[in-house]
């Protein structure tokens, strides 16, 4: 199978979480915090002290771990570093944009439904035409 | 089947009747069945409509928990509800993924499927895959621990195992949701109980959307070609 790339089986892999506090207080109660032996934790905490260096770090981090299957970011701090999250295309760990408490979740915004809306653009021209 | 046509039409993926000639020959040039992309595309809809149903049932989900910490919070007191308290001594997730490859509709694909593994137990895996198409083609991913398989033809002794095993599991389930909520303390309030489940069903419905997203990106890279 030439070209095609690999995704390890895992059976133990974890959710990494770049979130508001009460989004990864909430996925802490329900048992996916994880702390290694080097006290790397698989959560971002992001609040208005939170810069978008650290954002970024973390993201790239949770997304090369070979032990991260799903990465879990609220939309509007995928939308802070949305140049990094649009040119993310690896299949695993697959990035999931959730809503937050005062965001609530937009599709136009989602890079997943974003690289498929071209198979829609018939409709957005028919309706721009309208 | 006229409506669903219909509608293929008016996103410009197939040809209308009226070109029904020219599209005949298009096809026969290449050799691909017409049907084979309609049902393509179909599927592709499925699943775009399937994510925007899960997504909006996680925010529902999501709000739920939200409130319920709110109310906990409220109730406990601000500064026992931090996410500070937890400990960041070593410590493993409870609650974990399984993933396995599974081929998508050329070799070339690759299509991640997901399964939720919560509270250390293996046998609690969510999934909307298909398991007993699974249980043919890959038996190694079902751990079911001391219990014997129904394909061994013990099938009362299997019951009893699993029914033991089964009430085991629940007070395992209740330690490990325990454990998670002494970080805040030896009382806490029932909102916060309620806030654990809540976000467990959030992280049900995040498994189904990764799956959903792996068959979405699956069947637009297929309609691409």
């Amino acid at each position: 199978m030439a070209g095609r790339a690999n995704i390890p089986t895992n059976s133990s892999a974890l959710i990494a979480i770049i979130a508001d506090e009460d989004t990864v207080t909430g996925f802490l109660l329900a048992g996916v915090g994880n702390v290694d032996l080097r006290k790397k934790t698989n959560y971002l905490i992001v609040d208005n002290k939170t810069t978008v260096k650290q954002i970024e770090d973390a993201f790239k981090e949770f997304t090369s771990r070979e032990d991260i299957a799903i990465v879990l970011i609220s939309q509007y701090v995928a939308n802070m570093i949305r140049f990094l999250v649009d040119g993310y295309n690896k299949p695993v760990p697959a990035i999931l944009e959730i809503p937050s408490k005062d965001h609530p979740y937009d599709p136009a915004h989602d890079s997943v439904l974003s690289r498929v809306k071209y198979l829609f653009s018939a409709e957005s021209v028919a309706s721009d035409r309208r | 089947m006229a409506a669903a046509t219909e509608e293929l039409q008016f996103l410009g993926s197939i040809p209308g009747p009226e070109s029904a000639g020219e599209v005949d020959g298009a096809v026969a040039e290449e050799g691909r069945p017409r049907g084979g992309d309609d049902e393509e595309i179909l599927r592709f809809m499925d699943s775009v409509d399937g994510y925007l149903l899960l997504m909006n049932s996680l925010s529902s989900a999501l709000r739920q928990g939200w409130l319920d910490l709110a109310s906990a919070r409220h109730s406990m007191g601000p500064s026992r509800v931090l996410s500070t308290l937890f400990d960041h001594k070593e410590q493993s997730a409870a609650t974990k993924l399984q993933v396995v490859d599974h081929d998508g509709l050329k070799p070339s694909e690759p299509k991640p499927h997901f399964a939720l593994s919560k509270w250390s137990l293996q046998e609690e895996c969510y999934s909307t895959y298909d398991v007993s198409e699974r249980a043919f083609t890959e038996p190694k991913m079902r751990h079911r621990g001391s219990v014997t398989t129904p394909e061994n033809g013990n099938h009362e002794s299997a019951n009893t195992t699993a029914s033991s095993t089964g009430a085991d599991a629940s007070n395992h389930v209740q330690r490990a949701r325990s454990k998670a909520l002494s970080v805040f303390g030896g009382l806490v309030s029932p909102k916060l109980r309620t806030a654990q489940l809540s976000f467990e069903t959030a992280l049900d419905l995040i498994v189904e959307l990764a799956n959903s997203r792996s068959n979405m990106l699956a069947s637009f890279s297929q309609l691409k070609e």
